[in-house]
């Protein structure tokens, strides 16, 4: 195991560029730590990347909010910037492992992480946010929808890493929105179910539906089939044993020590149920 | 009543005060357990990995004990280490110490053993439902009439599960062993609750190679719950072992994982009760009880929780026709150990569902089924031991009165008729006798001592053990109260088995009800003696007498007679008594339980220190609640959880409002608080689940996954 730290960007991509090493990116560290310490991670090398500026902090930029990867969940409690603009996203956070945990773990690394009960992903996938992703020579900017591949792999390159997450600064303008984490007690738990959503009704018909579900595939994943049946439609021209059907293609979840797939797919069912109905 | 400070309280709130890890001695080195990864076989073979310098390791195995290898329990069958047959996984097989903690574990941890895999029994279920796990002793309660039921009475057979319970507490498993050859004296630093159980391991596993062995607890002992009773004197032999070869001192604190994976746990049961109740007068009129536990690989102490267990069994009511039988289960899991409640949990888990079965069944409200058959002057326990007061039934009668019972019942009946979630209130009854079984007390024979110094300072000597309740703070105050000494001037020594008399082991809720109330006769009869006012002014006057040592020891009442065959007489002189009522609010959608009001009334006679007994029960109370409710630890098929990510203990956030009342507190006896708050609580979640939904689940605790599988059952 090596332990890196680069004194800035150029360091950091000289680095990566130079070393085909498996390599981890350090910040908050909730994760990795632990990984390390159980032995999931060995051999490999950690570059810490915390105090590095560029990789920090909530601004504004034309229409949207940019949260730096390695910004802590607690800043994004905090802030003023998202208080005004995603007051949403910021109480649904709330939920967020612990207010200790909160003061440590960063949004970059709960999506790079990858881990399918990642708390902030769903969240950010009905925000239709982006990432930016830069590596030594390219930026590129993806949405996060396509950012993940399978469990716990993405599309990144080994030269590439995660600089901010970008949100629409109107995303929950004129939407009603939903949150909802299950688990096994209500602070300091892993998801057994989550489900986040958005949606907005004008005519008694459903005009826009933005639905995403973490902890019940690989990855958290916007359920785009059922966002697709229930658009245009009116509560009660839905018929939810379609929903219940296409629910069966979007999701897959799994039998563990944490839970059942048919309570996971059960509770799944009932919360749409519920997000649709209030 | 006086609510004196935990003397403890500051030194733990600035850091100063010590636990077992911050404890170090010249040249000591590291040790943990290397213990088994297989249920059931035989060790084939021992890799340790390579690019290590064995030469600077101590190891030791069963071949290195000099003593016997076997821990001191009240059943001695478990041994401190094997080497050829493992009977469960976690079981110990090598000690291993080495002077760089970081490199002792990764040692451990790429060490691999072959075994050859025998059958195990590693299902709680698959070990409580088959007889043939049987073994240790069958306990009976039979106070039968001989009589047929009465074809009329109503007829309810059930069968309920309780689960493993973790102790959680917040300091893990620690033990220093010192060595001193020259005096051929293995002194021990523990955190535990039990020094002289300890001292008994160490001298079984030494044998004559020690002169003795002397154990001194830590300042500071962060938590217990019963945990830290029998578990310490396994860890500190092998402890002491290592010392003995290394010629150093030795620490283990074991990492939280291991602790989880390989300490002793709450027995889980299976409980089978079957009732015949005259549906005219509402009384039951006949029991059959079958109390199994699953005591894991060994019997150790576990009969001793079967005996609890089943004198709990029958919860607080009178029934003329009863008939107990308590068995012990073998399985192929660590031992399972002493824990709060010791058996009486999982007694009133049942019994308490129960009877809100049959008041369903008879269509009778659960409050009013109960005081029909509640204990009451005249009746008896099951053992023939009279109910000599009612109050089991005042703590029923003030729990309904201040929760509005009555008016909350129908608020929620109204509400759930117009809503999705429902909302619920539940009913349970608990007791707990205090201090040992039966003629235990009279056996321990326990003993204290106190030193009166020049400056009027009074030491107390007591092998009971503060491990965070308080009972340090209230022993003194139980003593300086009596003679109106100054709080300052009276303290509790820390606990040594070479200064300190045998007062017994701090378990079964006897540290204040036995060893506190002796004090308190101990300061009444020492001012009797000296014949002083006040004693600060008596030493002042009398220093030539002082320092002086006293000496008392524990007289048990002549009215506790036991018949420890045939279990008939008097098992616990005084008995601490409780009622609670539980509201809950069911959310449909996710099949949740959320708890929103505990209201809990206690008689546990005199109330020493309000605070400390407040949070003694408060603390209790939610350890019960999550019992019932969330508080998951084995899933069939996929194992134990591994630590407190899985495994679900209660955050503030998911803490209901307790309330807690303590009645009858004008009595002139401190009863056992101890266990108690822990008894009661869980089966009035699930009573209070019924009364929301109409749905009786029989298997603890009320996971979401059991409640959606009862609900798409129907």
């Amino acid at each position: 195991m090596k332990f890196i730290r680069p004194n800035d960007m150029e360091g950091l991509f000289q680095n990566i560029e130079e070393n085909n090493d498996r390599k981890y990116f350090l910040a908050g560290g909730t994760d990795i730590n632990i990984q390390i310490k159980n032995g999931t991670i060995k051999d490999a090398e950690i570059i810490y990347i915390k105090h590095l500026k560029e990789l920090n902090g909530i601004q504004i930029e034309k229409d949207d909010i940019v949260i730096g990867a390695t910004t802590n969940i607690s800043d994004i409690l905090n802030s003023k910037i998202i208080k005004e603009n995603l007051p949403f996203f910021q109480r649904s956070l709330e939920s967020f492992a612990s207010p200790l945990l909160q003061t440590s773990a960063t949004i970059g690394g709960n999506i790079a992480n990858g881990s399918p009960t990642a708390d902030v992903v769903p969240l950010l996938l009905v925000l239709d946010a982006k990432l930016e992703i830069v590596s030594k020579s390219q930026i590129r900017i993806i949405e996060l929808t396509n950012f993940f591949t399978g469990y716990k792999t993405n599309i990144m390159k080994a030269n590439e890493l995660i600089r901010s997450i970008i949100i629409p600064k109107k995303a929950e303008n004129g939407f009603d929105t939903f949150f909802e984490k299950v688990g096994s007690r209500k602070s300091l738990m892993i998801s057994k179910i989550s489900l986040a959503g958005l949606k907005n009704i004008s005519h008694n018909k459903f005009t826009t539906i933005k639905l995403a579900a973490g902890s019940l595939n690989e990855y958290p994943r916007r359920l785009y089939k059922i966002e697709e049946y229930l658009t245009d439609k009116s509560l009660l021209e839905i018929d939810f044993l379609k929903v219940e059907e296409l629910l069966n293609e979007e999701i897959t979840p799994i039998t563990d020590l944490r839970s059942d797939k048919e309570y996971r797919y059960h509770v799944c069912v009932n919360l749409i149920r519920t997000f649709l109905n209030e | 009543m006086k609510c004196v400070r935990k003397f403890d309280a500051r030194p733990k709130l600035d850091g100063s005060w010590k636990f077992i890890d911050d404890y170090s001695y010249p040249e000591m080195i590291h040790g943990q357990l290397l213990y088994s990864k297989c249920h059931h076989g035989y060790i084939k073979k021992i890799n340790f990995p390579e690019n290590y310098d064995l030469s600077e390791f101590t190891i030791v195995s069963s071949k290195d004990i000099p003593g016997e290898n076997i821990v001191p329990e009240p059943v001695c069958d478990q041994p401190f280490m094997m080497d050829k047959e493992v009977m469960h996984y976690g079981q110990g097989i090598l000690g291993i110490a080495h002077p760089d903690r970081k490199l002792l574990l990764k040692f451990i941890k790429e060490t691999k053993i072959e075994y050859e895999e025998l059958p195990a029994i590693t299902d709680i279920k698959e070990c409580l439902n088959n007889p043939d796990n049987v073994f240790g002793r069958e306990l009976t309660i039979d106070h039968r009439t001989g009589k047929k039921p009465d074809p009329h009475w109503d007829h309810h057979h059930k069968i309920y599960y309780t689960p493993h319970q973790e102790q959680a507490y917040l300091e893990p498993q620690g033990m220093i062993a010192v060595w001193q050859p020259k005096d051929k004296i293995m002194f021990v630093r523990a955190t535990c609750q039990c020094p002289f159980f300890v001292k008994e391991g160490v001298e079984a596993i030494m044998g004559d190679s020690i002169k003795e062995a002397i154990i001194e607890t830590s300042e500071g002992i962060g938590g217990a719950f019963g945990g830290k009773e029998d578990f310490p004197s396994l860890l500190a032999g092998i402890t002491s072992l290592l010392s003995y070869k290394s010629g150093k001192p030795v620490k283990i604190v074991l990492e939280r994982e291991d602790d989880i994976r390989i300490t002793t746990k709450r027995h889980p049961s299976r409980i089978e009760i079957e009732t015949w109740t005259d549906p005219e007068a509402k009384k039951i009129m006949k029991i059959d009880i079958d109390y199994r536990l699953d005591a894991g690989a060994y019997q150790t102490l576990s009969p001793v929780v079967l005996a609890r267990g089943v004198l709990h069994s029958i919860s607080g009511y009178s029934i003329p026709d009863t008939f107990i039988r308590g068995r012990l289960f073998r399985s192929n899991t660590p031992s399972n150990g002493a824990f709060r409640g010791f058996g009486a949990p999982q007694a009133f888990a049942a019994m308490e569902a129960h009877i809100d079965e049959i008041a369903a069944g008879m269509n009778i409200n659960p409050y009013k089924f109960r005081k029909k058959n509640i204990f009451k002057i005249g009746d008896e326990f099951p053992t023939t031991q009279p109910i000599l007061e009612n109050h089991l039934s005042d703590c029923l009668e003030r729990v309904i009165e201040k929760s509005n019972y009555f008016q909350k019942l129908e608020e929620f009946k109204e509400w759930n008729k117009t809503h999705k979630d429902k909302k619920g209130i539940g009913i349970s009854i608990g007791y707990h006798g205090g201090g040992y079984t039966g003629n235990g007390e009279k056996v321990l024979n326990s003993e204290v001592k106190v030193v009166i110094e020049k400056d009027a300072t009074v030491k107390i000597f007591v092998a009971n053990t503060d491990m965070g309740q308080g009972a340090h703070t209230t022993l003194a105050q139980m003593f300086f109260e009596a003679i109106d000494h100054p709080r300052e001037k009276c303290l509790v020594q820390l606990p040594n088995t070479s200064k300190t008399p045998n007062s017994g082991p701090t378990v079964a809720s006897r540290t204040i009800y036995i060893i506190g109330n002796l004090l308190r006769k101990f300061a009444f009869k020492i001012k009797d003696e000296l014949e002083f006012e006040n004693l600060e002014e008596y030493v002042t006057s009398n220093q030539n007498e002082f320092p002086r040592e006293f000496r008392m020891n524990f007289v048990q009442d002549p009215s506790v007679v036991f018949d420890d065959e045939n279990y008939v007489g008097v098992a616990y002189k005084d008995y601490s008594w409780a009622a609670c009522v539980t509201e809950i609010y069911f959310l449909a959608d996710t099949y949740q339980i959320e708890l929103t009001k505990s209201w809990n009334v206690m008689d546990i006679g005199k109330v020493v220190n309000q605070k400390i007994a407040t949070g003694q029960a408060e603390g209790g109370v939610l350890q019960g609640l999550a019992y019932g409710l969330c508080e998951f630890f084995y899933k069939s098929g996929y194992g134990r959880m591994h630590g407190f990510t899985d495994y679900a203990l209660p955050t503030t956030l998911d803490l209901p409002e307790i309330d807690v009342e303590f009645i009858h507190t004008d009595s002139p006896i401190a009863k056992g608080l101890g266990e108690i708050p822990m008894d009661f609580p869980a089966p009035s979640v699930r009573n209070a689940f019924h009364n929301a939904t109409g749905i009786f689940i029989d298997e603890y605790p009320l996971v979401p996954e059991r409640i959606f599988k009862h609900l798409k059952k129907i």
